[in-house]
């Protein structure tokens, strides 16, 4: 079930459509529960983190045979080893020893076919293998075949790498996605771009954060200045209320709108001194051709209004790809406690040609620096004004549709047995 | 940070804002910026602005991965003025209204050329 809006006179008056309903959700206040219970955080790591698929990482950060890479999934407790062999083939591990369970590899990133551990120099190749054991002789009964590092369940969707925690995955990557992989495949992601990266810990539950990214209602008043005035127009639509708001079974994605007719305004020298570059948007940093090709796909703002800012899609439970007319970035939304959270923002881009791109670049850094700040210091607030008690439901508008199915989806996980019961 | 930089002839006026303002990296310049005083990104702002255009054809003369040192030293002042616009031309205060600072927030990976 799904929504979008036909047609721009709709919009004149904000949007009519009922998105929530036709997604077939109810309407009622929504418990801010989980927000703050470390005992369903506790289970939250079980039911959700230890049987979802994940994303982990681009195959562009594994460039080359014998690259890896290396990563903390916090709700997991675990160090992730993700690494491509010499076939090309990406799989990954858990990063500790088989001996007596030491961490093995000690840098974030790089390129090799073993890895020796520091402790006593166990050595395993990329796939995993264990290859060497000094002094073996003195061991008892060791069987080498049974010792390689253990594995993590690993599928690949769109040059998006996954991860199961699950010994052995009830779905797969595919049935996982269902419906959103279909619609969102094929989209041209220009893999020779250059990664930015913003990195925030903050004190508030992983879900504030991605619920941020899930509706516009809040950009007028949260980010008056740094998205407003692109985002949100102060008559034709001055809630920023969605173009489209839809569910593919787990996921969901939203439109939101952008004033077609932005420009920078007169006093924003630095902006229109950056923003003589062919961008797709005033708001982005990808070139104009590029970003004709990535509207062109019909999975990316579904309703091909003019008067389009971006395109949020969720991917259950903490990841989103978003699309905009300036390129388009990721979000992971990594949990570390019940009221804390790592939150890794990658944006890509061109890598600039001329001095007057890479201005425009640290404008564009700069800018999503501010609204990374902005956002984390409301969800800063936002978690003690939950943890003080004062109220245990919230309220949702249709506009924040994407929160409540979010919410929705989650009590499935929590409460199912089993992941095919959750999917239903 | 080296001890002695000095930005290229012609562009001396700039020269008091160099050991504030340049920096290797869109972080530390956020940082920077993060700290100052509105009166003095002010300053910087209007000084910069006045030679943001003269700044970039001068650099655009240099390849963006071998730059002189003092072609390095404007290509990086110049950089600051991004950070300076967001208080100068959004906020109208040194930072986001409602903002803590310092917080947990870093941009770990800029773009390339000095940005770290």
């Amino acid at each position: 079930m799904s929504a979008v809006l036909e047609n721009e006179e709709i919009l004149e008056g904000g949007s009519r459509e009922n998105f929530t309903q036709m997604a077939g959700l109810d309407t009622g206040p929504v418990s801010v529960e989980s927000y703050r219970s470390p005992e369903l955080y506790e289970r939250e790591r079980e039911q959700v983190f230890g049987r979802a698929w994940l994303y982990i990482g681009r195959i562009e950060e594994l460039p080359n045979p014998d690259s890896y890479f290396v990563k903390d999934i916090e709700v997991r407790k675990a160090s992730v080893l993700v690494t491509r062999d010499k076939q090309g083939k990406i799989s990954a591990f858990h990063n500790v020893c088989s001996h007596r369970g030491n961490l093995l590899a000690l840098q974030p990133s790089g390129s090799q076919s073993r890895f020796t551990c520091a402790y006593h120099g166990w050595t395993y190749r990329n796939n995993g293998e264990l290859i060497g054991v000094p002094d073996q002789g003195r061991f008892f009964d060791l069987d080498k075949k049974k010792l390689g590092l253990k594995s993590i369940a690993t599928d690949i969707w769109e040059g998006f790498i996954f991860i199961n925690f699950q010994p052995e995955p009830e779905v797969s990557l595919k049935e996982f996605l269902g419906s959103y992989g279909e619609v969102y495949a094929g989209v041209p992601l220009v893999n020779n771009h250059q990664t930015m990266v913003i990195e925030a810990k903050f004190n508030a539950n992983w879900k504030l954060i991605a619920d941020a990214f899930a509706e516009a209602y809040h950009v007028p008043k949260m980010h008056p200045a740094t998205l407003a005035p692109g985002f949100a127009h102060p008559v034709k639509n001055k809630f920023a209320r969605p173009l489209a708001g839809l569910t593919y079974g787990l996921h969901r994605s939203f439109s939101a709108y952008g004033d077609p007719e932005y420009v920078s305004p007169p006093d924003s020298h630095v902006e229109r001194l950056a923003c003589k570059i062919d961008t797709g948007s005033l708001l982005g940093a990808d070139l104009s051709e590029e970003v004709l090709r990535l509207r062109a796909h019909p999975g990316v703002n579904p309703t091909k209004l003019p008067c389009w800012s971006a395109d949020v899609t969720w991917i259950f439970p903490n990841f989103n790809i978003d699309y905009s007319p300036g390129g388009y970035w990721t979000h992971e939304f990594w949990p570390t406690s019940y009221n804390t959270t790592r939150w890794v923002l990658t944006i890509r881009m061109p890598i600039a040609t001329t001095v007057r791109q890479r201005l425009q670049q640290e404008h564009y850094a700069a800018r999503w620096g501010e609204v990374v700040l902005e956002d984390v210091t409301n969800c800063e607030r936002i978690q003690k004004g939950l943890e003080s008690g004062a109220i245990n439901v919230m309220q949702l508008q249709d506009g924040e549709m994407l929160i409540r199915h979010s919410l929705h989806v989650l009590d499935k996980w929590m409460e199912a047995d089993t992941v095919a019961e959750a999917m239903k | 940070m080296t001890a002695h930089q000095s930005l290229p002839k012609g562009f001396e006026d700039l020269q008091p804002f160099v050991d504030y303002w340049v920096r290797d990296t869109s972080d530390e310049r956020w940082q920077q910026r993060s700290k100052a005083s509105m009166e003095d990104i002010q300053c910087f702002y209007d000084a910069m602005l006045a030679r943001a255009e003269d700044a970039i054809a001068y650099l655009d003369a240099f390849p963006l991965d071998r730059m002189p040192d003092d072609a390095a030293c404007l290509f990086k002042l110049l950089l600051a003025i991004g950070q300076a616009a967001i208080a100068v031309e959004m906020h109208r205060q040194p930072r986001a209204h409602h903002s803590n600072f310092p917080h947990g927030i870093n941009i770990s990976q800029g773009p390339k050329f000095f940005g770290g």
